[in-house]
């Protein structure tokens, strides 16, 4: 009978019971959270629901020793999460993006790319906020992508250049990303005037299967000249959409579109949240980093918006474009767009922006990737 | 003439390919070690002296055939042998030789020793040119070691300029390294707002996607130009630029509404194939065979109460 008294003491140490502390609770709090929103309202569910999982996964309590936690080498989970500490999971999901992604109204109406260039002030902008709360130059370039608005791209870069800090700024952007029809509206209507929103635009034209292929060609060959640190993800995602654009490697563009992306953002999506131990994540740090995610989204959101009011004043009256689309030069594909497009239906019910907003989205992919590139040349 | 071009693109690639093909000149002497007696141990072993080659460019250098030698009058003391994979230095990768006047001991042995040497010379495959050289001192102490203060800058004519006394030996390796975390640290120093960076990196985001747009803009314009002839030639008509290209709104709103219903609606079908079955219905009764139809009916009379 002792003995048997004694095994169950024993096992109770093994609980994760034994082992709690509020911490953990606080974080399995926010891993429901993130389910909850996904759920209940729809934001972002392909990664909240996997993230936040993975928030409660890496969230129980246990003893070290058990083999088996995200930080423990040889564990099953620390070998899923070597695709996140080691950077090969955001390539892949740039891949199926690209194989996602049509550039048609980029390449129809090439000036909304500036557009994706101007709205990349957020990133800087969040550097420049981080470097003044005392992260250091590569802590702060690492928050700054946030910026972007583009979840593989912040874990890439924070992966190389603050990766005790990726768990938060993988959770934030990804939180942010979700919010975005909730952050842009109000700065959108606060920078335009009736008339502005009011603007119709010109319906693109058509864009040739021949402008389609050269896109992702040429745009590698230039982007990755001129940035070449930024090879892995602009390399995947101009691959990707060749895939989708050649006419003649349907399977591997369904491959990368379809299985590969789902599979990846899956492990991406888990091993991510379960790197939120509550000792890594319940920090300070993590605090400051989601107020800048915050800032860098605004800044975004008010550096496109005016960038495109500033363009108005050198384009043709018939030629101007609508200032509501402006926000959409973050890359959260297709969200921001959408904002754009339900805004601009709110003052005029006939004005369909979406397919304008998607030049400035995509755009922004590109950007963000080169973006990302820069601060890894300079702080890598 | 198809031929032509094919052949054209071929020799245009294969150029670019041997235009860029790295030359064994771009070889430094990179650094050396003369009286070595508690430094770095050859494979047998052996503490010797040693002599480091750099590849400065970025591309593979095979250095079979080239020469080593401390003796001006005879540039070919020492011909590094060729049939040794190893030769093939690796671009901004270095290289040691044993100055050990043992070269019986493999392809990194040389034929001398630097105790009383006056220079260390590397020639090219010729034998005639030198690549580079550089006088031997012999005032350094044990374990000292001479060598270039950044791998492959400075001199290649002896006169020893961009050489320094090394602070450690670093066979094989880079003279200085540099501290991974210094980058970020020498960034903040040098910008600690982040306003050089962000004005920077914008303006490199900013040029890729302005090159991008000129680049778009203009094989856009190409083809609308093609497809106007294209309209031109099939309608015997001239068509204006701007009626090329414009689909009125509704036509995308049709497109979009298609789209929303084969996504969101379940309204999805699969794709057409074009045929069009008609499928043998079970009933047996049909209306189009029906005498009754084809009757009219007998009046009925409502009687009114």
């Amino acid at each position: 009978m002792g003995h048997i008294i004694e095994n169950l003491k024993q096992f109770w140490q093994f609980t994760g019971f034994a082992n709690f502390e509020w911490g953990y609770l606080i974080m399995i709090a926010i891993g429901c959270l993130f389910i909850f929103l996904a759920i209940k309202y729809e934001w972002e569910p392909m990664l909240l629901v996997p993230i936040g999982f993975g928030i409660l996964i890496g969230n129980i309590p246990l003893f070290a020793g058990l083999n088996v936690g995200v930080y423990e080498e040889g564990s099953v989970l620390n070998i899923l999460y070597q695709g996140v500490q080691r950077g090969f999971y955001p390539p892949l999901i740039f891949l199926g993006i690209g194989a996602m992604t049509d550039f048609s109204s980029l390449i129809a109406n090439p000036k909304l790319l500036l557009i994706g260039a101007a709205a990349q002030f957020g990133i800087f902008g969040a550097y420049a906020i981080s470097l003044a709360l005392g992260f250091d130059a590569a802590q702060a370039g690492a928050i700054g992508i946030i910026g972007g608005a583009d979840g593989p791209t912040a874990i890439f870069l924070s992966s190389r250049l603050a990766p005790t800090l990726m768990g938060a700024i993988a959770v934030s952007a990804y939180s942010y990303m979700a919010l975005v029809p909730v952050i842009q509206p109000p700065i959108m209507r606060l920078l335009t005037t009736k008339k502005e929103r009011l603007i119709r635009m010109k319906p693109p034209r058509p864009v040739s299967p021949t402008e389609k292929k050269l896109f992702p060609i040429i745009g590698f060959l230039l982007t990755a000249f001129i940035v070449p640190s930024g090879i892995p993800l602009l390399g995947m995602l101009f691959f990707g959409n060749l895939l989708k654009e050649s006419g003649v490697t349907k399977r591997l563009a369904n491959t990368a579109s379809g299985p590969l992306v789902d599979i990846v953002t899956i492990l991406i999506g888990v091993t991510v949240g379960a790197s939120t131990q509550a000792s890594q994540f319940l920090r300070w740090e993590s605090v400051k980093i989601f107020i800048i995610g915050a800032l860098s989204f605004v800044i975004a959101t008010f550096a496109g918006v005016l960038f495109v009011k500033f363009f108005n004043l050198f384009l043709k009256e018939g030629n101007k474009i609508n200032p509501l689309i402006g926000n959409s030069g973050v890359s959260a594909v297709p969200d921001a767009a959408r904002v754009s497009n339900n805004v601009g239906l709110e003052y005029d019910p006939k004005n369909y922006l979406l397919m304008h907003a998607m030049g400035p989205n995509v755009a922004g992919v590109i950007g963000s990737a080169v973006a990302a590139g820069m601060l890894l040349g300079f702080l890598g | 003439m198809k031929h032509l071009k094919l052949f054209l693109a071929v020799a245009g690639l294969v150029l670019c390919f041997t235009a860029g093909a790295q030359s064994q000149d771009a070889m430094r002497l990179n650094e050396y070690l003369v009286i070595n007696t508690d430094d770095f141990q050859d494979d047998f072993g052996q503490q010797d002296a040693w002599i480091e080659l750099f590849n400065s460019s970025y591309g593979t250098v095979d250095i079979a055939g080239c020469f080593l030698s401390d003796d001006p009058d005879n540039l070919k003391k020492y011909a590094i042998p060729g049939g040794d994979l190893q030769t093939k230095v690796k671009p901004r990768q270095h290289v040691v030789f044993w100055a050990d006047n043992m070269p019986q001991r493999g392809t990194f042995h040389v034929s001398f020793d630097l105790a009383d040497a006056k220079e260390i010379i590397f020639t090219k495959g010729d034998g005639k040119t030198i690549i580079d050289r550089i006088p031997v001192r012999h005032d350094l102490g044990e374990n000292v070691s001479f060598g270039r203060t950044q791998d492959g800058i400075g001199s290649q004519d002896g006169s020893g300029e961009g050489w320094e006394v090394m602070v450690t030996t670093s066979p094989s390796t880079n003279n200085s390294t540099i501290d991974k975390a210094a980058k970020p640290d020498r960034m903040k120093e040098i910008d600690p707002y982040g306003w050089i960076l962000a004005l920077t990196a914008m303006s490199v985001v900013f040029l890729a996607l302005i090159l991008l747009y000129f680049i778009f803009k203009a094989i856009g314009n190409a083809n609308i130009r093609a497809g106007k002839k294209r309209s031109a030639a099939v309608s015997g008509t001239d068509v204006k630029a701007s009626q090329y290209g414009e689909i009125p709104g509704e036509v995308y709103a049709a497109i979009a509404t298609a789209m929303h219903l084969y996504q969101e609606d379940d309204e999805n079908h699969d794709e057409e194939s074009f045929v069009v079955t008609l499928h043998h219905t079970d009933r047996t009764y049909s209306p189009w065979s029906s005498k009754i139809y084809t009757l009219r009916q007998t009046p009925a009379v409502n009687k009114r109460r």
